[in-house]
């Protein structure tokens, strides 16, 4: 017969002095994994979230990021007019040549600087990109020097207010709007005139080409053209597919989260196998009544793990909760592809925390093992002479 | 029996909860150390002679944006100016290498390059080989043990920044800089390939002192100053920690995270440790009845938490300290991300700080129990 659940969870809470030391590291361990593998999952998301499925983005062979392509000029007059490109209202071909300059910026605060990304866009390439909108001040006009910043960006730069303005190479450019890119790459980027942009940095070439094929089959025809004609050294692929690979950042995160999930959690067995042996060794006589009662080994075991297993529970609720408080803030580190700020938010996805409750579990019920199988085998009639 | 052998006797008693205890402070203490000595070496470049003598010269807007090769003969003439090189960071991967290549791959002039080079031993030989080739390389002896790589070889690298493909032959390997890991090939190589844009990346320079280093990092920035590519010149070292600012929230971050780890651990540690006490209530109240004062029996508790957390520290930072100096090679198992991975004597000063304080804040709390409860309360006591 199994000893009832109250049993265990009541033993669990009694003595509450010795086990919330242990709930509390091991509620600490699962804070630290739970909150580093969210700050993974912000930047995962920032990039899966970014793009059209219809839209393609070609770059050059072999460059991992956009802003890392060059493509010569010959390419966007080859392209240009293939039939599988969409038409807009008035007749023109829909693609955006782009061009991204890496432009280094002072932090606010005398923080220090750091990269940003700048986008010389046309305004074919401002329709392609409808997650991004304005959300102050107006947008830039053309020949102007002009640029309208992400306003994520623009709480962490100096001289990204409206109307100030910052000196890069031998331009001046003035701050007229802020964009929000709806919690996508784009919200990493500041937007100006794709011509102002290549005459400013001496740019003869593009960066990227962002195409709206026809329909899918124009699609998938276009990208087969781009990538086997001998004249490109480009590659096509589907907007979306290109920003879900642009994860390297999270890689670093995940593993150091993963490392130090694991070393922790060998402490905290260590605590609550401790924590646990204190309960059996003050419980020996309980046990052998229990025993002498009829209950069997195997049910004194089921409810010993039980109690270990609730008691890190607890903690790994407690951890997830603190983790919580941070979800959806706003922080940036420098991206691996791009070289420059990206800001992402922490992001405490439902599958982060069923990990982190299975882990404290897992945590709880291997510290709970050895002292459950010693209570077990206890000789009863010793057991109860003990005091 | 005397004291010393008493406590002993009683930290020994329960044996398999020493264990435990000793165990979860040495664990504790060992990540304390990994975190420090790793976060050191991510945020604290390298600061030897070397690195205060060479100058980066990069361009003002960004990193990513190129220097026009007439620029040579303005740093040239700069006073303090000793030696000058195109330094261009080609960023290839490396053939068979999937995602990322974990040494860099730099365009220099062989021959200006030498002075810069001043800690590299070198065979003369291997260096005119590469002088006199244009499509050899020198690699540092770290990446040639890594991949294998011996005179004579070829190595190929798929551009990612440039839009061309590298396919140089190895022609000297060098070792005794900070690190040896980098590969350097000819300038006029990439310029070939390039189609002679007239651009470099950035100017490496070599100034004549130390002290003068930073009249000649200030006299360059001015040479170019309102010219069409304006530049930005700095030490190697204020080079590296420029990139480690961009990491911006991120250290911070795990800066903090390493608090919380190690705060997580001791909390857990000194739970176990006042356990072991409390258990023991019924015995220090007969000590008490005794006639052992209050103070010797917060002398037994004090001594054995304290040693108790010194042994923890001795296992945990010794390890760590044995580990990294003597068993692990960091660097293979890092591909190259760590180089030195040093434990400094700070860092064990600080682990060994902090299991002290363990060992005391361990004892508070059932020395305060001890004087406050009576010798009557403390013979009831049942566990």
């Amino acid at each position: 017969m199994a000893l009832p659940l109250r049993y265990s969870l009541r033993n669990a809470l009694v003595r509450w002095r010795s086990t919330v030391a242990t709930v509390l590291g091991i509620a600490l361990v699962v804070f630290v994994f739970v909150l580093l593998q969210s700050l993974a999952a912000g930047i995962e998301k920032s990039s899966g979230n970014t793009g059209d499925p219809r839209n393609l983005l070609v770059v050059r062979k072999g460059s991992t990021a956009e802003s890392a392509s060059l493509i010569g000029r010959q390419n966007l007059q080859d392209i240009r007019y293939l039939p599988e490109i969409a038409r807009n209202a008035a007749g023109e071909p829909v693609i955006s040549a782009d061009v991204l300059v890496l432009v280094n910026l002072p932090r606010r605060l005398h923080n220090g600087e750091a990269n940003v990304l700048l986008r010389g866009v046309t305004p074919r390439g401002m329709e392609l990109r409808p997650q991004v909108h304005l959300v102050a001040g107006r947008w830039f006009v053309p020949g102007h020097r002009e640029v309208v910043v992400s306003a994520k960006l623009a709480r962490r730069f100096a001289n990204f207010d409206l109307g100030s303005s910052f000196k890069s190479g031998s331009a001046t450019l003035t701050v007229v709007g802020w964009l929000a890119g709806g919690g996508s790459a784009f919200d990493s980027e500041c937007w100006l005139d794709a011509d102002e942009c290549r005459s400013l940095f001496e740019r003869d070439m593009y960066s990227s080409f962002l195409i709206r094929p026809v329909d899918a089959a124009a699609a998938a025809r276009l990208i087969d053209r781009i990538e086997n004609d001998r004249r490109f050294k480009l590659k096509a692929e589907r907007e979306v597919d290109y920003y879900r690979k642009q994860t390297m950042t999270a890689a670093p995160i995940k593993w150091l989260g993963n490392f130090l999930a694991v070393t922790m959690s060998v402490g905290a067995v260590f605590a609550a196998m401790n924590t646990m042996y204190a309960a059996v060794g003050a419980r020996t006589r309980e046990i052998g009544t229990l025993r002498v009662l009829g209950f069997r080994r195997r049910s004194v075991v089921l409810a010993l793990l039980l109690e270990g297993g609730f008691l890190a529970l607890l903690g790994g609720i407690l951890g997830c909760a603190i983790a919580f408080y941070w979800n959806g803030y706003t922080t940036a580190t420098m991206g691996m592809e791009t070289f420059s700020e990206i800001v992402f938010e922490f992001r405490v996805t439902p599958r982060l925390v069923t990990e982190g409750l299975i882990f404290a579990v897992a945590v709880g019920l291997i510290g709970t093992a050895l002292p459950a199988i010693r209570a077990a085998r206890l000789p009863v009639i010793a057991a109860l002479k003990a005091i | 029996m005397n004291l010393p052998g008493f406590i002993l006797r009683n930290a020994f008693r329960n044996k398999r909860r020493l264990a435990l205890s000793v165990s979860s402070v040495a664990v504790s203490l060992f990540l304390l150390i990994t975190l420090q000595v790793a976060l050191r070496e991510l945020t604290n470049p390298i600061n030897d002679e070397g690195s205060s003598l060479r100058i980066i010269v990069r361009n003002k807007v960004s990193l990513a944006q190129p220097l026009p090769v007439r620029q040579l003969q303005v740093l040239e003439k700069i006073p303090g100016v000793v030696a000058v090189t195109p330094f261009s960071f080609f960023g290839g991967l490396y053939k068979g290498d999937e995602k990322f290549t974990s040494f860099a791959q730099f365009a220099v002039d062989p021959a200006r390059t030498l002075p810069l080079l001043a800690d590299a031993k070198i065979p003369k030989a291997q260096l005119d080989a590469w002088i006199a080739d244009r499509t050899a390389c020198i690699v540092g002896q770290m990446t040639a043990d890594r991949y294998g790589l011996k005179l004579g070889d070829r190595m190929q690298f798929t551009g990612q920044i440039y839009p061309c493909d590298l396919d140089l032959k190895v022609v000297g390997i060098y070792h005794g800089t900070a690190d040896d890991r980098n590969l350097m090939f000819h300038q006029a190589y990439l310029d070939e390939l390039l189609g002679n844009l007239g651009t470099v990346g950035t100017w490496w320079v070599r100034a004549s002192s130390v002290a003068e280093a930073p009249l000649v990092t200030e006299r360059i920035n001015q040479a170019f100053a309102n010219s069409s590519a304006e530049v930005r010149a700095e030490s190697e070292r204020a080079f590296v920690l420029g990139f480690v600012s961009m990491w911006a929230n991120i250290k911070t971050l795990i800066g903090g995270i390493s608090i919380v780890v190690v705060f997580a651990l001791l909390l857990v540690t000194v739970s176990t440790m006042s356990m072991a006490i409390r258990e023991r209530f019924r015995e220090l109240a007969i000590l008490k009845a005794l006639g052992f004062r209050r103070r010797e029996l917060f002398a037994f508790i004090l001594a054995e938490s304290f040693g108790l957390a010194m042994c923890g520290a001795l296992l945990g930072a010794g390890g760590a300290w044995v580990m990294y100096h003597y068993l692990l090679n960091i660097q293979k198992l890092t591909n190259g991300l760590f180089i030195m991975f040093e434990v400094t004597p700070k860092m064990m000063g600080l682990a060994f700080s902090v299991a002290a304080l363990l060992g005391v804040l361990a004892a508070i709390a059932p020395m305060v129990t001890v004087a406050r409860t009576s010798v009557v309360q403390g013979l009831k006591t049942l566990d």
